[in-house]
């Protein structure tokens, strides 16, 4: 029997245990998962907290910025540690030759590991959570047409392939951005046509504007610079020259510039407005059935507008 | 190699009762069979020549995006491109990878002679090849040019004129309608013709993972079919489901897609890791560690990844419990997914076994895969999430856990059935070059990506300015695709070359413990000619035992085990 039994499985012991005992190996295993799991569920309420809190603005960048740097690390030791286990579990071997003491060095290492993944989740929630004193509110002192919630509101309205931003004033620009440092810009983001992506990495995350909806972004910056960055979803044909440009600069530059803006827009309105008065004189001397068919081309240009 | 038979001896003994002569041409055979093992090797064949197409449109991607400001495709060309590409890989090579193995596999592992509803799968079959074709044949008229997932209003007649986006809602419509079908006609023959003594504690892994899978296809196909019925009706009977500020919001496709597209991704992860888990289970002669936790994990990441759907839109204008809600689900995964790769390795960590082919392309896939869903993971927090979703590392995380599942993965079950299917052995030395090949190629080309996107570059843009600290990681990974691109060829033609020029492979090569090996190789029409009584997790193992006890009674040492079919 015995040697039919080994010619039919060959050299291998196919009729061997059918479950594998419970071996310190897979309970120190189960230790590593738990403790990455445990890490996991812990990094979420940095992660929550960090997100979606308006008044967090620079402060909460800073914190983000750690954040990314720890979960970074996190990552790549849990795919170093994964892959290990694969390679080392994949490694050619003969199970006839024992292999004790190994063994248990690699248990102690999925322990440490998932240990390690704990302390790293605590040290991250400490650091996020432990220094709200940073959190100030806003001075608006300085800024005149700040709202009551204490938040500069700015409207960017996305448009196949530029972005408009509206400032309280009136004032608008097309590209470039300028806010002043030090107050928290609470950014409504629209859109007119397609979903564009709002994408300032270096200022705050990504958010959509699409049309019909309303959607937020909160950034402060303490620093003057300029910040750039590119549209982050398919808008059609022009999507890859779509740049926004975020220009950080002091207070009273801010008041100035706006303020200069809206000269500049209501001169230049000025401006068309008489040459269009000037020109529509001229036409009249010509005929009257042009100036009427001007009149009408206005009316509908307007009503297009409006709609 | 092992000391074990695995070829046909020269007289091949002839057991059934034989197949009946073939009347007609092979190509009619081949359209007009209703027979689970035909559909389903057509149905494969068409995800692998699809996976060339894949292949070959993500090289041009790549090559584009080489170096900055690239003249060699321009905008329209690219987003033609990307959006065939991503519809070739999903619905052209994973699902139906997905779909086509279960339909070939499944009957054989429960015993049954054939699926229960064969017309319903036949529609299935042609609908999907009809959806192909018509996917291609826009590239003699307009491609569909509006992304990977053509959001509307981007996809709305005002913004995308042409007929692309109706290509791609008609193809794709057709693609998961035909999927949907098959789905049916496999979840009926589960639950209707096992085996007698096949009691679902008793099926087989890979038997569990096609009931998981064509459950989430019964329920998440029709939403996705809605939302495409919806944008045609918006498209060409001048509806307003998706066009905001008129009654219909563009979030709502967003959510109908991503159920769907969330679906899709665990579908491929499921049926992969349960075709990883039987080929563990063969080259290691054992049962899997944790059994009955691996399969209750395989349904929970169908449930929670379907799900995570809107981790997909922690960027979108949603109410901030959605985005919790996502983020949480997607964690959570993480449990499930670490319980199943766990028991995975700690199963072949502690047996001998035999590195062939298929445990070979498995280790890669795990191994691709753990990259992949670790940094889904990450970013499926909103703080990271929010920097990087649309950037090139979501896109090489993505990229990790697909390559890795429906790669790999697609290699290693196409490799372990293969002598099932084809009747021949596969080439060894072959199979270990277009590993490692694939391998090398895929890290090369998507590990630079996560670079790129931690520096900024977002996806789905046709070009780039230099000098903004992603140019290298560009071309690294062009380079890399190329050898991917490479490693795919050859080992397609590792499949095709076979076919013809290795031994007959026995019923049984591998010494397998489920059913489908008690079959011929490739099996009969009918499947089998007689049924045993299943009385186990390991019904193969159970017949040797009870050969091996017959002739040791008998006082018979045969030299060769005796044929069973």
């Amino acid at each position: 029997m015995r040697m039919a039994r080994s010619r039919l499985s060959g050299s291998c012991d196919y009729n061997g245990p059918a479950l594998l005992p419970r071996s310190k190996k897979t309970v120190s295993l189960f230790i590593a998962l738990a403790g990455f799991l445990t890490g996991m569920g812990v990094l979420a309420g940095p992660a929550m907290a960090l997100s979606l809190n308006p008044e967090a603005g620079s402060p909460g960048i800073e914190k983000a910025n750690t954040f990314h740097w720890i979960i970074f690390v996190v990552i790549v030791i849990a795919i170093v540690a994964v892959n290990l286990a694969i390679i080392r579990a994949a490694r050619p071997r003969n199970r006839h030759v024992p292999n004790g003491g190994s063994a248990r060095k690699g248990s102690q290492l999925k322990v440490g590991l998932g240990l390690g993944v704990v302390a790293l989740a605590i040290f991250v929630t400490a650091t996020v959570f432990s220094d709200q004193s940073r959190v100030v509110p806003v001075s608006t002192e300085t800024v005149a047409d700040v709202n009551e919630s204490k938040q500069l509101e700015i409207v960017a309205t996305g448009q196949q392939w530029l972005w408009r931003f509206n400032y309280p004033n009136g004032a608008f620009s097309y590209h470039r951005l300028v806010v002043p440092a030090g107050v928290t810009v609470a950014l409504k983001l629209v859109s007119t046509d397609v979903i564009h992506g709002w994408n300032v990495p270096s200022l705050t995350g990504k958010a959509d504007a699409v049309p019909g909806k309303t959607n937020w972004v909160y950034f402060r910056a303490d620093e003057e610079g300029v910040h750039t960055g590119r549209s982050a979803i398919l808008s059609g044909q022009g999507y890859d020259t779509m740049e926004a440009k975020v220009e950080v600069v002091s207070p009273d530059e801010y008041e100035t510039f706006i303020e200069q803006l809206k000269t500049d827009i209501q001169d230049a309105q000025d401006a068309v407005e008489q040459t269009n008065h000037e020109g529509a004189a001229a036409t009249t001397d010509v005929s009257a059935g042009a100036l009427k068919d001007d009149a009408q081309d206005k009316t509908m240009k307007t009503a297009e507008k409006e709609q | 190699m092992s000391s074990y038979p695995t070829t046909m001896p020269p007289t091949r003994p002839e057991v059934s009762a034989g197949a009946p002569t073939e009347s007609r041409a092979r190509w009619i055979q081949l359209a007009t069979s209703a027979d689970h093992k035909t559909i389903g090797q057509i149905l494969l064949a068409g995800s692998f020549g699809s996976l060339f197409l894949a292949a070959l449109e993500l090289l041009l991607v790549r090559v584009q995006l080489s170096v900055p400001d690239n003249v060699f495709l321009n905008a329209v060309t690219f987003d033609r491109l990307l959006s065939v590409y991503g519809e070739t890989a999903i619905f052209l090579f994973a699902l139906p990878l997905c779909i086509g193995l279960f339909y070939y596999v499944v009957p054989l592992q429960i015993g049954a002679r054939g699926t229960a509803l064969p017309r319903v799968g036949q529609t299935g079959l042609w609908l999907f090849i009809l959806g192909g074709f018509v996917l291609y044949a826009s590239f003699l008229f307009t491609p569909p040019e509006a992304g990977i997932n053509p959001l509307p209003p981007l996809s709305e007649l005002s913004f995308t004129g042409n007929n692309g986006v109706d290509v791609w809602l008609a193809s794709t419509g057709m693609i998961i309608l035909g999927l949907l079908l098959l789905s049916i006609d496999l979840l009926t023959t589960l639950h209707n013709l096992r085996a007698p003594g096949m009691a679902w504690r008793r099926a087989p892994i890979f038997t569990w993972a096609a009931a998981i899978v064509t459950w989430l296809m019964v329920v998440v196909v029709p939403i996705m079919l809605a939302a495409i019925t919806m944008l045609m009706v918006d498209r060409k009977l001048g509806g307003t489901f998706f066009v905001g500020g008129s009654g219909g919001s563009p979030i709502l496709w967003q959510h109908m897609s991503y159920i769907f597209f969330s679906a899709s991704y665990m579908i491929i992860a499921v049926t992969f890791l349960a075709a990883i888990s039987e080929i563990v289970q063969t080259f290691t002669r054992r049962q899997l560690l944790n059994r009955n936790v691996v399969i209750g994990s395989l349904a929970a990441i169908a449930v929670l990844g379907t799900l995570a759907w809107t981790q997909n839109m922690i960027t979108a204008p949603l109410p901030s419990g959605w985005k919790y809600y996502g983020m949480l689900m997607s964690i959570s995964l993480i449990v499930p997914f670490g319980l199943i790769f766990y028991n995975l390795i700690a199963t072949v960590s502690a047996s001998d076994f035999h590195m062939r082919a298929p445990l070979r392309y498995a280790m890669g896939a795990l191994s691709l895969a753990s990259i992949g869903l670790l940094a889904e993971i990450a970013q499926s927090t909103i703080a990271v999430g929010t920097q990087l979703q649309h950037t090139y590392d979501a896109w090489a995380a993505t990229h990790f856990a697909l390559i890795g599942f429906a790669l790999f993965g697609g290699f290693a079950a196409v490799s372990y059935w293969y002598p099932k299917i084809t009747g021949r052995l596969l080439n060894e030395e072959r199979a270990k070059i277009s590993f490692g090949v694939m391998f090398a190629g895929a890290l090369i080309a998507l590990v630079p990506l996560f670079g790129a996107g931690v520096e900024g570059q977002v996806t789905d843009s046709y070009r780039y300015v230099s000098g903004q600290g992603y140019d290298v990681f560009n071309l690294i990974s062009a380079i890399g695709t190329l050898i991917l691109f490479v490693g795919v060829i050859m080992a397609v033609g590792n499949l095709i070359k076979s076919r013809t020029e290795e031994d007959a492979a026995l019923p049984d090569p591998y010494r397998g413990d489920t059913l489908e090996w008690l079959a011929l190789s490739p099996p009969v029409a009918h499947n089998f000619d007689v049924l045993p009584d299943v009385r186990g997790t390991q019904p193969m193992r159970d017949i040797r035992d009870a050969l091996v006890r017959r002739d040791a009674e008998a006082g018979n040492t045969a030299d060769e085990p005796q044929p069973v079919a």
